[in-house]
């Protein structure tokens, strides 16, 4: 316990007290400013578009890992945590190089939202993968073969059976997906440039706060950023349980 | 076969091959795009190779401290509940949902010599923030539940019958740990040690802020790739980046069996 308190929760503390240590107003106008704000939206979009993208294809994904069978599953299976085993700052300066102005394909899509949100699909596919996939394992095709057998089409068999079985696990991860990408730094700030009020990510507004000594303006958006991604993950988590105490 | 599945298969493997396979691809041409001679000397440069060695030694220490703890940790929330352990348990996942940016403000906040703890540690002579002990923290927190989030499921499944039954025939405290608790969870610790791994050897973010990312002194590997792109010098960047691909290809490797072999494990648990 004192491990973890020294860890976490006095850190915490300490962020806590500088984010309010020039009052509430102080507090707010950083939170606020057109600077925070700019970056917050731009956070937020990039994080809830990948989060939702890679909801559907990780489903699809999963649903191809275990109910398909060829040659090559097993090293799709293998590659699918690279996400978890390869340094973001890695993946940052690939993306940059791969899609930047000197791209092998020609496409320049740094400082762009479009840039920012292939960084973070990279960095999230994992998460709705891993959730989904081992429900769909317990799941027999069973029920599935049946509705196909009574004249279902793949799709109707999909949104009757199979989503509303993997939708709590789903929503969980799709959770878990978002609340990592809101903080993401390392994958995102080469392809984004870092453009205040443009292509300026949440996380990278608090790096360069820090930098030029504004640690109470920091630990405000920090702040802001923090509560955002707790609320993402609670919020999720209840749903999702509710989802399944109502399936039963 | 039907077709919609050959469609399906086909777009998840366009679409996994593109989002990961080809970066990953790409970092291995790049770093020999220069040919093998260039990549020999790219990989004597002294300041890369200084951020080699310090990642290292930030390694030895912050991941056998984490195991240690994440092991002990789990043993304690599913065996010995209480409010502290329940509470623990909540906490211990908070690092999940920080980005590491915020992690290294906090820790700087807490640990610099203007901060909470810093004017003691300066008093008795200890400097934390921008040093090696800073590098350590930082990734020991980002990587707190890694090993528990692997170990605590698992406890939870396989309750604690065979130890009862070996305490009833006079094991010892010990030998029980040993032979029965730690031999079965010994998978999910391996996956948990190997993510705890990955994550502290990929750490940047949060050793960004509290390191002070100084050449030759408190850059680890990740850090010395960052400050090569930004200066312009891709390529050693890329053959920095090359080192770090071939470590997730072989933690890949581990993870692929650690979950194999777990997934048998369950199975046979319910045989």
């Amino acid at each position: 316990m004192g491990y973890v308190s020294l860890l976490v929760l006095i850190p915490m503390a300490a962020l806590l007290n500088e984010a309010f240590k020039g009052g509430l107003g102080t507090f707010w106008s950083a939170a606020t400013s057109t600077e925070a704000w700019d970056a917050l939206k731009l956070t937020l979009a990039c994080s809830l578009f990948a989060a939702v993208f890679n909801a559907v294809a990780g489903t699809a994904t999963a649903y191809v890992l275990v109910r398909d069978r060829f040659a090559g599953r097993g090293v799709l299976n293998t590659i699918i945590d690279l996400p978890f085993a390869l340094p973001t700052v890695v993946a940052g300066v690939t993306f940059y190089t791969l899609y930047g102005p000197h791209s092998p394909f020609h496409v320049n899509i740094t400082g762009t939202w479009v840039g920012i949100t292939v960084a973070i699909m990279f960095v999230t596919l994992p998460f709705s993968v891993r959730a989904v996939q081992p429900v769909l394992e317990t799941l027999t095709s069973d029920a599935e073969d049946a509705a196909a057998t009574l004249g279902a089409s793949p799709l109707h068999v999909f949104r009757t059976v199979t989503l509303p079985a993997i939708l709590p696990a789903l929503l969980t991860g799709t959770g878990l997906a978002f609340a990592r990408a809101l903080g993401e730094y390392g994958s995102v700030v080469f392809i984004s440039n870092n453009l205040p009020y443009h292509s300026q990510v949440s996380s990278s507004l608090i790096y360069s706060l820090v930098s030029s000594d504004q640690n109470t303006s920091a630990s405000a958006v920090a702040l802001v950023l923090l509560v955002l991604a707790l609320t993402v993950l609670v919020v999720s988590n209840v749903v999702a349980r509710q989802l399944a105490a109502r399936r039963g | 076969m039907r077709r919609s599945s050959v469609v399906l298969r086909s777009v998840v493997i366009l679409y996994v091959g593109a989002l990961l396979a080809l970066p990953l691809g790409f970092i291995f041409q790049q770093a020999f795009v220069k040919g093998w001679s260039q990549f020999w000397s790219a990989l004597r440069d002294p300041a890369m190779d200084q951020a080699i060695w310090l990642t290292a030694k930030v390694v030895v220490l912050a991941v056998p401290l984490n195991v240690l703890f994440g092991v002990g940790v789990s043993l304690w929330i599913v065996r010995h509940p209480s409010k502290l352990s329940r509470a623990l348990d909540v906490v211990i996942d908070v690092p999940l949902a920080l980005s590491p940016i915020i992690v290294g403000l906090m820790l700087e906040l807490a640990y610099a010599q203007t901060g909470w703890f810093g004017s003691t540690f300066a008093y008795l002579g200890l400097k934390i923030m921008f040093t090696y002990w800073a590098i350590v923290l930082a990734s020991i927190f980002v990587s707190l539940p890694l090993v528990s989030r692997q170990v605590i499921p698992l406890l939870r499944e396989l309750g604690e019958h065979q130890e009862q039954t070996a305490a009833t025939l006079g094991a010892k405290p010990g030998r029980i740990f040993f032979t029965i608790t730690l031999r079965s969870i010994a998978w999910a610790a391996a996956y948990g040690v190997t993510l705890t791994l990955a994550r502290v050897i990929g750490e940047y973010g949060a050793v960004l802020i509290v390191s002070g990312n100084i050449a030759l002194l408190t850059q680890t590997l990740t850090l010395n790739i960052g400050a090569n792109f930004d200066s312009f010098n891709s390529y050693q960047g890329f053959v920095g980046s090359l080192l770090l691909g071939l470590i997730s290809v072989l933690v890949l490797g581990v993870i692929g069996i650690a979950r194999h072999r777990l997934e048998r494990k369950r199975y046979d648990s319910f045989v």
